[in-house]
């Protein structure tokens, strides 16, 4: 019986697809430009062509897991729903006085995002909670019914609901709800009690009304996509991963779709933890460059770090604080605007400059022929010959090289008075060195040094990118897995299905009722386990949001066996000042630990595909030479170039050279040495010398 | 170890990097909301001979400028043989720190292989130090709470107990003072790792360090005169009368301004002398006020550290009013200083119109302090801060609801009323407030919140030190605009509805309401030339009313939101703006 499992990865570019036959292992992959506007029509087309390929690929699909950066996208173009926000009266303002700090003392010029619901959709209705939960004020039915005719006059689409301290008495805000679903049938509605139910009323806020905002181009897609699924032939639940590597079916992702923003970069971290598990690193730095920005993650003991929140839109795209707040967990990704679309340009002080800008899919760079004038990375990378006009995607989409070189000519190397090949290979080193600065920041904010990590590189233009990253950071080693262009898409499939659920405890460690949390503990691992396909056995982790008592801001323990175990106690308070005192130093505190929040989290591993390289060879040979510019001889040269799916393992070659395969290419410079392993890795070691650029 | 131009950025992004990994630390394992959420406290890191290299990203304005010279008083008490793994170091002292008893300073030596190779500091401002709450009423410096002198809080990586001892048996609420001490430890033992982390990295040590102090502060040193070079040489004045403050009116501060080549001279001298209200303010406090807006105006991208203080020398004549002497009171020493900035700008104003921003409605600083009995027996202090608009500048409106020069930010209603027995009635931006100008300055706001009753409510009164707006409309030194832009507005204190004065401490029971309103920043340019759309478009948001447009911007929006075009002309026509 065949059973397949497809993940679909939609980029800012690109839109990637991996369908693994489990019961063979073997992988087939496609790729499609993304169309922005209709997403889901590049995915039936993928779909498509994948059916070409195997006619029973969608009858005989286990899973279709999807991933998408369609809803920040959304956020950061303004396009989502017309969004109206209930408060409570006198508190409409929230979401403009933010924290009222400024992210930058030192800008005198300083601007914020603008809000996401504009102020006449603010409305206010009488009602107040306190702070124990109880009723000041009631909700006043009238107002509600107001605020539905103001919103129904505007055309509002979607409403978010937050109420002061709602996340201790949801009971107003779900008759608000109510209300309204009557008053406005047809319009969706986010209540803050349910999107995100912990104090503090901003970053509440601002989660509620993402979550609103998307919520209707979330929900139309969503089901549009899985109607298209079905009428394709597939019969079971259309799946998406959310943003901190869990994943959720389409109706769940619905309701609470502000989940889901970071879905796209999450699965490219499973991705390069995987392979990192399967080579035996234990501390990874995982560099994903696409088309329209660049994603960097640390990966410790095959543990991507993680953060309980995070921002979209930044206004000042690496200042904290600048832009809009999601309180989400979420892989801790350094998110760039570098990419093979970011746009070139000499600025206003005659320095070059590249980014943050793209040109995405359309009009896309100079050499797609598209349209497109401005001259980008992935122009300057065809013009240094590391990309190959004719077997661009397996020669399916051909470059055109003299648009490519007139556009650096007359945007670039005209303006600064350089030869073409100086602007273009200004440009590369230009975009790696813009990474490698702000990457530095990233390791060590994360405790790391760049010399103990194996940089993975992936997506389109990450291999092309990652071995002039590797060398400015000092990562001695890198790893492209097989089939880079497409890694988020693989991802998908070999991150385990999993899913979380929290439930607030808040109370302290000694006076626990360790009877009731193991009761708690059981139901929500069954909670968690109803959300997932019923075929294959699930594993759950127990974990513990701890803090002292009087913090705001807890460590996670994991909780090995049962509460009621003898000495369960005593283990976890030794775990938790084990990891303070790591974390922290010598502080000489002893105040009593509190019990934050409970989590289980359940999961699903799945079969792991595997690329299956070509068992031992006669040893590499090249299938040509081809003009590239080589970075450490400074001049164009003619350099062997190879094709991966031609290597085998064990194949060991020397730099400069270039390694093509459909979806990428590789590039090593002179002194590097590249070897196959056994799961059709390419390892290299980079040399490292002074001087290098 | 060769720094070329390369290596020393890296180093020098590494240095900020790890001291703002010391205020992550400091935040996530604080104690208390004026940390997590108000923001006022800052880390620095130091080399071997107490020279500042980086200081966090997230920090108040004045510490910046009063961290080097805390360090260097530290190590002349102390010298580094002293000095042991796992010490720690505290002062409160106004003088020798930040102006008032309330900011604790704490600076750890950093070991590496046995030798002092850095220091860290960490300064946060703590709720309660003894004394008379909060209040403008104090006589002097005794009233103001308990003094630490230059001493050794911790031995070894243990809490001195008799120094822990004098300081239980003095404050108010000590177990959460003690955990934010600690809280100060791990931001400086975080700090410590941090460089550790980046010397074996790179393979450095002291003296290495101490040369890329040297590097990065000339650079900065460098850049700050280059910027200072391009402004005409010359003396700038500027002479403003702040509003009444308790019984003393008149207060005047007067600057000169000289632009000598690449250096800046500022000169308070002719500025009122010390005053019987809690307000004095020490010279390293005036010093680090007078420091920011030349940074804010001519270099404000290159990262501040030792040499950003060079080219700029400040001088207050000693006993005045911005240079006071022990035993002065201090605690509202905001009221005074944080008007330096914009003192400063004003007069810089006259040499670099374009890189001046309007007067803001939150200067000085509007905050109250609270401290109150719950019904569960446990003292209760807190803080509650709200911002006025910033001033609006050449190129942008100000933004509504920040703070200028401090940079603090609001803590949670949802959080407040958990600390304290309060009920917050509103907290909304208030129409008409920001300055009119061709850009409009930033919204102010007002707020209002009831003392809770019952369970929720305060067991005996609860005390409110009141430090409200210093934008008195009367003042002589309102909210200002720039080049014709008109001044913010809205400025209101009242309690049950009477206006009450700015500054004396309140006692409030069950019932009691306060209020209070920030008035927005100031305008820049000519309102009338605020093009009509963008003034439609203030009328639609609900910040400016229809009569406000055609009052202060000659622009008449109708009841559609259209701008009416022919009473527009006549308006504009008739009368060209203010």
């Amino acid at each position: 019986m065949t059973s397949y499992r497809i993940g679909v990865d939609i980029g800012g570019t690109f839109t990637d697809f991996t369908l693994v036959d489990d019961s063979s292992g073997e992988i087939l992959v496609e790729k499609c430009l993304t169309t922005s506007n209709q997403p889901e029509r590049a995915v039936i087309e993928g779909l498509r062509r994948l059916r070409t390929l195997r006619p029973d690929a969608l009858p005989g699909a286990q899973a279709v897991i999807h991933a998408t950066t369609l809803l920040t996208n959304v956020i950061v173009e303004r396009k989502g729903a017309l969004t109206g926000l209930l408060a409570t009266e006198g508190f409409r303002d929230v979401l403009e006085f933010a924290r009222e700090m400024r992210y930058d003392i030192y800008d005198p010029f300083i601007e914020f995002p603008v809000p996401l619901v504009e102020r006449p959709l603010r409305l206010g209705v009488r009602e107040r909670i306190l702070v124990d939960g109880s009723v000041r004020v009631p909700l006043s039915e009238e107002d509600v019914r107001t605020a539905a005719k103001i919103f129904r006059e505007r055309g509002v689409q979607s409403v978010a609901i937050c109420f002061l301290h709602a996340y201790r008495n949801a009971a107003h805000e779900r008759r608000a709800r109510e209300i309204l679903g009557s008053e406005l049938p047809g319009v969706e509605v986010s209540i803050s009690s349910e999107v995100h139910p912990e104090p503090k009323e901003y970053e509440r806020t601002s989660t509620t009304v993402v979550d609103a905002y998307v919520k209707p181009t979330a929900a139309h897609y969503l089901d549009k996509l899985s109607g298209e699924l079905r009428t394709e032939g597939y019969r079971n639940n259309l799946f998406v991963m959310l943003s901190n590597g869990g994943t959720a079916t389409a109706e769940t992702t619905k309701r609470f779709p502000v989940q889901a923003v970071e879905s796209g970069p999450a699965a490219g971290v499973e991705a390069a933890t995987h392979y990192g598990r399967l080579i035996g690193a234990s501390r990874l730095l995982s560099f994903d460059m696409g088309g329209t920005t660049a994603k960097l993650c640390v990966v410790l003991d095959g543990k991507a770090a993680r953060t309980r929140s995070f921002e979209v839109d930044r206004v000042q795209r690496f200042k904290p604080g600048s832009g809009i707040p999601i309180a989400m967990p979420v892989y801790d990704l350094l998110e760039m605007g570098a990419g093979g679309g970011s746009i070139a340009r000499v600025n206003s002080l005659g320095l070059l400059q590249v980014g943050p800008d793209s040109s995405g899919s359309s009009p896309g760079p100079a050499c797609y022929g598209l349209g497109g004038e401005d001259p980008t990375v992935t122009d300057c990378d065809l013009a240094l010959g590391f990309l190959d006009a004719g077997s661009f995607l397996g020669g399916e989409m051909k470059l055109s090289a003299e648009r490519a070189e007139e556009a650096i000519r007359a945007k670039l190397a005209g303006p600064m008075q350089v030869a073409v090949v100086e602007a273009a290979w200004g440009v590369h080193n230009l975009v790696n060195e813009t990474m490698a600065s702000a990457a530095r920041v990233h390791i060590a904010e994360k405790g790391q040094t760049a010399r103990n990590l194996t940089l993975v590189g992936f997506g389109g233009a990450g291999p092309v990118h990652a071995i002039g990253l590797a060398r400015k950071l000092g990562c001695p080693r890198l790893v492209i897995p097989p089939l880079p262009g497409v890694m988020s898409a693989f991802g998908l499939l070999t991150a385990p299905m999993a899913i979380e659920r929290p439930r607030a405890v808040r109370q302290l460690l000694r006076d626990l009722d360790l009877v009731a949390i193991e009761q708690w503990s059981v139901e929500l691992e069954n909670e968690a386990a109803a959300l997932l396909p019923a075929a294959s056995k699930i594993d759950f982790n127990r974990m513990a949001d701890i803090w002292r008592i009087g913090q705001d801001y807890p460590l996670e323990v994991e909780i090995e066996g049962r509460w009621s175990d003898a000495g369960a106690l005593e283990r976890i308070e030794a775990a938790f000042n084990a990891q303070y005192a790591l974390h922290y130093g010598r502080v000489d505190d002893d105040t009593p630990l509190e019990i934050v929040t409970l989590r289980v989290k359940a999961s699903q591993t799945s079969s792991k595909p595997a690329v299956k390289p070509n068992t031992q060879g006669a040893g590499a040979a090249p299938e040509g030479m081809r003009r590239v510019y080589v970075p450490a001889a400074g001049c164009y040269e003619q350099v062997r170039v190879y094709v991966r799916g031609h290597l085998h393992s064990g194949d060991r070659l020397q730099g400069p050279a270039i390694i093509e395969e459909r979806e990428s290419t590789t590039v090593i410079d002179r002194g590097d040495t590249l070897t196959v392993d056994s799961f059709g890795c390419l390892i290299v070691v980079l040399a490292m010398q002074e001087g290098r650029p | 170890m060769k720094l070329d131009s390369v290596l020393t950025q890296i180093l020098w992004n590494r240095v900020i990097s790890v001291a703002d990994e010391a205020a992550t630390g400091l935040i996530r394992t604080s104690y208390s909301s004026v940390v997590r959420d108000f923001n006022d406290f800052a880390c620095g890191l130091f080399d071997v001979k107490g020279n500042l290299l980086a200081h966090s990203t997230k920090t108040t304005t004045a510490f910046i400028g009063v961290m080097p010279y805390v360090m260097r008083d530290f190590l002349q008490h102390f010298s580094a043989d002293a000095l042991e793994p796992g010490d720690a170091l505290i002062t409160n002292d106004p003088w020798q720190g930040t102006g008032h008893a309330y900011d604790l300073c704490i600076a750890s030596p950093i070991f590496h292989r046995d030798r002092i190779v850095a220091y860290a500091i960490c300064i946060v401002h703590h709720l309660d130090v003894g004394g008379r709450f909060g209040t403008t009423e104090s006589k002097d410096m005794y009233e103001e709470g308990l003094r630490l002198p230059m001493l050794k809080l911790y031995r070894g990586g243990v809490f001195d107990k008799s120094i822990q001892h004098i300081i239980r048996e003095n404050v108010r609420a000590p177990d959460k003072m003690f955990g934010d001490i600690r809280a100060q430890i791990v931001a400086n033992n975080v700090c410590g790792k941090g460089l550790i982390g980046m010397l074996e990295d790179y393979g450095l040590d002291a003296g290495s360090l101490h040369d890329l102090s040297q590097e990065i502060s000339a650079r900065s040193e460098r850049s700050l005169r280059a910027k200072i070079a391009e402004v005409p040489d010359g003396t700038y004045e500027n002479e403003v009368t702040l509003p009444t403050i308790g019984s003393v009116s008149g207060i005047g501060i007067k600057v000169a301004l000289t632009v000598a080549g690449d250096s800046i001279v500022i000169d308070y001298a002719g500025s009122s002398g010390e005053v019987s209200v809690a307000v004095n303010t020490t010279f390293n406090m005036t010093r680090s006020y007078s420091m920011y807006p030349i940074k804010l105006a001519l270099d404000p991208s290159v990262p501040n550290n030792e040499g950003s203080f060079r080219p700029v020398t400040v001088r207050a004549p000693e006993g005045s009013l911005l240079n006071c002497k022990p035993p002065a009171p201090t605690w509202g020493r905001t009221m005074v200083c944080h008007n330096l900035p914009e003192i400063v700008f004003g007069a810089l104003a006259k040499a670099l119109p374009g890189r001046i921003m309007a007067g803001s409605g939150s200067t000085p600083l509007v905050f109250t302090y609270i401290r109150a009995k719950r019904k569960n027996g446990r003292t209760h202090v807190g803080i509650a801060s709200s911002m006025g608009g910033l001033g609006a500048n050449a190129r942008t409106d100000g933004p509504s609801c920040r703070g200028f020069p401090y940079n603090v930010g609001n803590i949670a209603i949802e959080t407040t009323e958990n600390d304290l027995p309060i009920i917050y009635l509103k907290k909304e931006l208030m129409p008409n407030s920001g300055g009119p100008g061709r850009n409009r300055g930033g919204l102010g706001q007002e707020f209002e919140f009831v003392v809770a009753d019952g369970d929720l409510g305060p067991d005996g009164p609860m005390l409110v030190g009141i430090r409200g707006s210093g934008r008195k409309p009367e003042s002589p030194y309102p909210v200002f605009g720039r080049l014709g832009g008109g001044v913010g507005r809205g400025e209101h204190l009242a309690l049950n509805g009477v206006e009450i004065p700015n500054g004396p401490q309140q006692a409030l029971g069950p019932g009691d309401r306060l209020s209070m309103a920030l008035p927005g920043g100031g305008g820049f340019g000519n309102p009338f030339e605020r093009e009509p759309e963008r003034v439609a478009h203030d009328v639609a948001l609900g910040y400016v009313t229809p009569q406000g447009a055609l009052d202060d911007y000659g622009v008449s929006v109708d009841a559609s939101g259209k701008v009416d075009m022919i009473e527009t002309g006549r308006k504009r026509g008739v009368n060209k703006g203010p």
